[in-house]
């Protein structure tokens, strides 16, 4: 049971990260971004494709969270200056192309087939208990990421993009390059996505395009707002609902025999679609909203 | 006949399928203020009911086609209700999240009812036939035809009836329009009802083409939203003829791009229009 | 006569009654049962297949259970969804190896997945079995813990190749494959050994999957001028594009796996486009007991190309741990795998039987519903006879066999 609770608690973890990162974006700046998907796959494409190479990871894995945030970037550029619904949809389509860049580069992806044999780190000095090494790996990301965002919360730069998602018109006027500051708001989230990425590609050793489908962004959205958006303790708690409410209904079918197979999986997802919409309607702030003027 | 031809007509047949829906969704867009992800689950909902009228009941294809358009209207109206009228203030992001949970639901309804399995209607497949050397079906034509009433339909409603005339003044501007005594919530009723029962005849249209399964709307969306950016929010006409822009130019776009990207052909387009052209072709709000 | 008392009779039976039971009394306590695991996709891409591999798989234990298990423990089923995706595949692969303790999952089906949840298993000595199709999943160091009932694609390219060449009249020939990593490196296999023979590829194009039309897809081919389209996908695609290439006026002829071309294929698109299309797969021993004991014990098996092969899988697990005399683990499982499926050995059809000569000292062989299943080294199966059907008036017929 316990390695089945470990290996639980790391990819909850690697959620955690990617929700961390939406939180920069969305939850701070109040940038909407539904294709969150796209960045963490480009961080893990990165690290394995490099991994596999031969590349050391000291040098991959910042080579990942680079593109990650460069791909943030570009799309910042390109796309921040649409209303809100629009940015939406575009940041959906977004996700979308990335997989099927994935799907059909085979000269760069391996398409379909993914990448097999992904390097563990230090698998020789932990083996035996590695999985436990990981999940420290992953913790330890969480916690580090985690003060990290909440001392750039706290920062000027961090007041400036918390006025910029209250009001922009009020930041421009005070003279604040607002663009700019979207742009880099948006590239921290997704360099934050890449990393997540990584630990994911290493922890699986295999990686695929199906791994990243757009709902996947629904999925880190839905943990952050049921979390609480704006805040990074929200984006927390709303991983571990989150997956916990998947998993854990995985364990109704040993009670409920009659609800197997599609049944089962269809009534998890209706769950996952019932619990967006009551959210919207009743409680749009999360579980733990954030206090007013927080500092 | 040069082939290129063929694909033009190839979208055309495309863009008629998605005129439905995209009509559907930037009508409601421009009057309720947000995108409604659940309009292309409307046309899922909308082949299921046609589904078990005709494989079921063995009652005719045009039969249930019709019934398909009543079911879907209900489902679309009860939605609504349910979802998104105590949201009616809200920001249009937030009722945009929304409609995706409710696309979700929907979706996972019409899974645990019927499963995966992919299903057809109990209707012959005929060949095209070759006119002046490009290939054409019946059912095509059908199809196109019927689209194009619809949409006709749909702009004689709005522009000569009094609904149809309230309905674009709520959408212009609803505070002004609820003070000169227009009904409101019975104009975003009406609108909801044809909204959905357009969605559920394309959807009939989607499983008579290719096949039914819980999947067959959501691979829409993306080309949906593009033809209703493209022809601008709130025009039945623009939305007509951005859908078959959208679709010639993905059919089109297959010489050059691999067929494997057709989606991503959706999602230029939209980036384009956003950027250059917001208002879109037949201009409609930004 | 003496006559005895009712209480003599009274003390008299109990004593015998506690006599005979004891042994029974006490080998209850051994009767720990074995954990097996499916996993399946039940939802997702695969869901159509998931659920018939996983009612085989149920009906092989019913009939275990009912011999009276092995070396006398019943195997107890975990079943888990994979939902044809590599991530909830691992998720649900840790809780059948640390949660449930498998000592075997059986039945798996997308590469993917087979792919993702290798590693774990052979890390905790797991074995594992499916019908994924790609060629990484039986290369790289996986120990003897992962065996596939499903022939690879140089195997499949290579019979569908021998076929297409065998046919004079087809010489230009296109392939549209699905996106799948089975479907593109089958096309590699069968493009290369055609093209040596003469036949002209006039296109080779990967569709994406989902797709409500295909139509521009089928006017590139179709501008081409193939004899023969050969289909490489599932059903639900294969539904799409038959009709498509139907309704393009296309009159040439169509070949694709059988496991895409069956009953529910041609329900999909009507008699009239499924008239004449050829189909081929490796060819279920029609024949054999074992496959008649699997028509009669699933319903609706013959119509799931994969339920013969889950139907194998478990029965073969079970064979290798009998004959591993008593120990029950995964590591027992790979160690005996080959001694029960490969010849030499007296040839059983069933659990049953084989369970009873490996009491009795015997080496057995088993073959299985779909096919002779033997192994290689790698776990991969040693070529196989494949069938070819043609579907006329409404129903695939049997036409030939193509011997390797």
């Amino acid at each position: 049971m316990t390695a089945y609770l470990v290996a639980i608690a790391t990819l909850v973890g690697i959620r955690a990260l990617v929700t961390l990162g939406l939180n920069v974006q969305w939850g701070l700046t109040g940038l909407v971004n539904l294709g969150a998907v796209a960045f963490f796959g480009v961080g893990a494409y990165t690290a394995a494709l490099l991994a596999v190479s031969g590349v050391p990871l000291a040098a991959a894995w910042p080579a990942a969270i680079v593109l990650a945030s460069g791909a943030g970037a570009a799309l910042a550029m390109v796309a921040l200056r649409l209303r809100e619904d629009y940015l939406a949809i575009v940041t959906l389509g977004f996700g979308e192309v990335l997989r099927l860049f994935l799907l059909n580069e085979t000269w760069l992806t391996r398409g379909a087939n993914g990448v097999t044999g992904i390097p563990r780190p230090l698998h020789a000095r932990f083996a035996g208990h590695y999985d436990l090494f990981y999940l420290a790996l992953v913790l330890v990301s969480v916690a580090l990421v985690y003060l990290a965002l909440e001392r750039v919360r706290r920062s000027p730069f961090g007041r400036v993009l918390r006025a910029i998602r209250e009001d922009e018109v009020v930041a421009a006027v005070a003279g604040k390059p607002v663009f700019r500051f979207k742009v880099q708001a948006f590239a921290l989230g997704a360099g934050v996505a890449g990393l997540a990425g990584i630990l994911f590609a290493h922890y699986l050793a295999y990686i695929e395009p199906n791994m990243f489908l757009p709902q996947e962004s629904l999925f880190v959205w839905l943990a952050l707002i049921l979390g609480g958006s704006g805040n990074n303790r929200g984006a927390l708690l709303g991983s571990v609902a989150l997956l916990g409410l998947l998993e854990g209904s995985r364990f109704l079918k040993d009670v409920i025999p009659f609800l197997t197979g599609v049944r089962l999986a269809a009534v998890q997802q209706m769950l996952v679609g019932l619990v967006l919409v009551v959210l919207m309607i009743r409680r749009p702030e999360g579980l733990l909203p954030e206090k007013p003027g927080a500092d | 006949m040069p082939p290129i031809a063929q694909y033009v007509w190839n979208g055309v047949v495309t863009g008629g399928i998605l005129a439905l829906p995209a009509v559907a969704f930037s009508l409601l867009w421009q009057l309720l203020r947000f995108p409604n992800f659940a309009v292309s689950t409307y046309l899922t909902v909308g082949a299921y009911v046609a589904f078990v009228l005709n494989q079921g009941l063995r009652v005719p294809i045009g039969w249930s086609w019709l019934g398909a358009l009543v079911g879907t209207a209900a489902v679309a109206l009860a939605v609504d209700r349910i979802a998104f009228r105590p949201m009616r203030d809200r920001r249009p992001f937030s009722l945009a999240i929304a409609s995706i949970g409710v696309a979700f639901v929907l979706e996972n309804v019409v899974r645990f009812i019927w499963s995966n399995d992919f299903r057809s209607y109990d209707v012959p497949v005929t060949r095209a036939m070759e006119v002046a050397g490009l290939r054409i079906g019946r059912d095509q034509l059908l199809i196109l035809g019927v689209a194009v009433v619809l949409m006709m339909l749909a702009q004689t409603f709005l522009r000569r009836t009094r609904l149809g005339i309230a309905m674009r003044a709520t959408a212009d501007n609803a505070s002004l329009a609820a003070v000169k005594g227009i009904p409101t919530e019975r104009v975003i009723a009406v609108a909801t009802l044809g909204g959905g029962a357009l969605a559920g005849g394309a959807g009939v249209f989607l499983g008579l083409d290719a096949s039914i399964d819980p999947l067959m709307g959501g691979g829409l969306i993306i080309s949906v939203f593009a033809a209703a950016i493209l022809g601008g929010i709130g025009s039945a006409p623009g939305a007509l003829g951005g859908a078959v822009i959208v679709g010639i130019v993905e059919e089109v776009g297959t010489l050059v791009v691999p067929p494997t990207y057709k989606t991503a052909i959706g999602f230029v387009i939209i980036l384009m229009v956003l950027l250059v052209r917001p208002t879109g072709l037949a201009g409609g709000r930004t | 006569m003496t006559t005895i008392t009712r209480r003599q009779l009274l003390k008299t039976s109990t004593a015998a009654g506690l006599v005979l039971g004891a042994p029974a009394i006490l080998s209850a306590q051994s009767k720990e049962p074995i954990p097996i695991g499916t996993l399946c996709p039940l939802t997702g891409a695969g869901g159509s297949y998931g659920p018939d591999m996983q009612k085989a798989v149920v009906a092989v234990v019913e009939r275990i259970n009912k011999a009276g298990g092995i070396h006398g423990r019943p195997v107890q089923l975990y079943h888990e969804d994979d939902q044809t995706n590599a991530e909830a595949g691992v998720r649900a692969a840790r809780k059948l190896i640390d949660v449930n303790k498998v000592v075997a999952i059986v039945s798996t089906w997308a590469s993917a997945v087979t792919l993702a949840v290798k590693p774990l298993c052979v890390e905790a000595k797991v074995f594992l079995i499916g019908v994924s199709g790609a060629d990484a999943v039986t290369q790289g160091d996986h120990k003897g813990y992962v065996a596939r009932t499903q022939p690879n694609t140089n195997l499949q390219g290579r019979m569908y190749a021998k076929f297409v060449t065998s046919k004079k009249e087809w010489k230009r020939v296109a392939y549209l494959a699905l996106q799948t990593p089975y479907a593109v490196s089958f096309g590699d296999s069968f493009t290369g050994v055609v093209k040596g023979a003469g036949v002209t590829i006039t296109d080779s194009l990967v569709y994406e999957d989902k797709k409500p039309s295909y139509r521009s897809e089928v006017t590139r081919v179709l501008a081409t001028n193939p004899d023969l389209i050969m289909l490489g996908g599932y059903t639900p695609d294969s539904v799409v594009m038959a009709k498509d290439i139907y309704k393009a006026g296309y009159k040439g002829a169509i070949l694709g796996p059988s496991f895409a071309i069956n009953a529910k294929f041609i329900e999909g698109v009507g008699p009239d486009v499924a008239e004449g299309i050829w189909n081929m797969d490796r060819a279920p021993l029609f024949d054999s007991p074992a496959y008649k004991e699997f028509s009669a014990a699933v319903p609706r098996g013959d119509q799931s190309p994969y339920a013969p092969q889950a139907w194998d899988q478990m029965s073969l697990v079970a064979l290798a741990l009998a004959a591993a005399k008593g120990e029950v683990s995964g590591t027992a499982i790979k160690d005996n795998l080959r001694a029960v499926s490969n010849p030499p050995g007296t040839a059983v059809y069933s659990y049953a039987d084989g369970a009873k000569l490996l009491h009795e000292g015997k080496k057995i062989n088993y073959e299985g519903a779909s096919g002779a299943c033997d192994f290689d080294q790698i776990g991969d199966i040693l070529s196989a006879p494949f069938s070819v059907q043609q579907v006329r008036k409404g129903k695939s017929e049997l036409v030939m066999n193509i011997n390797p």
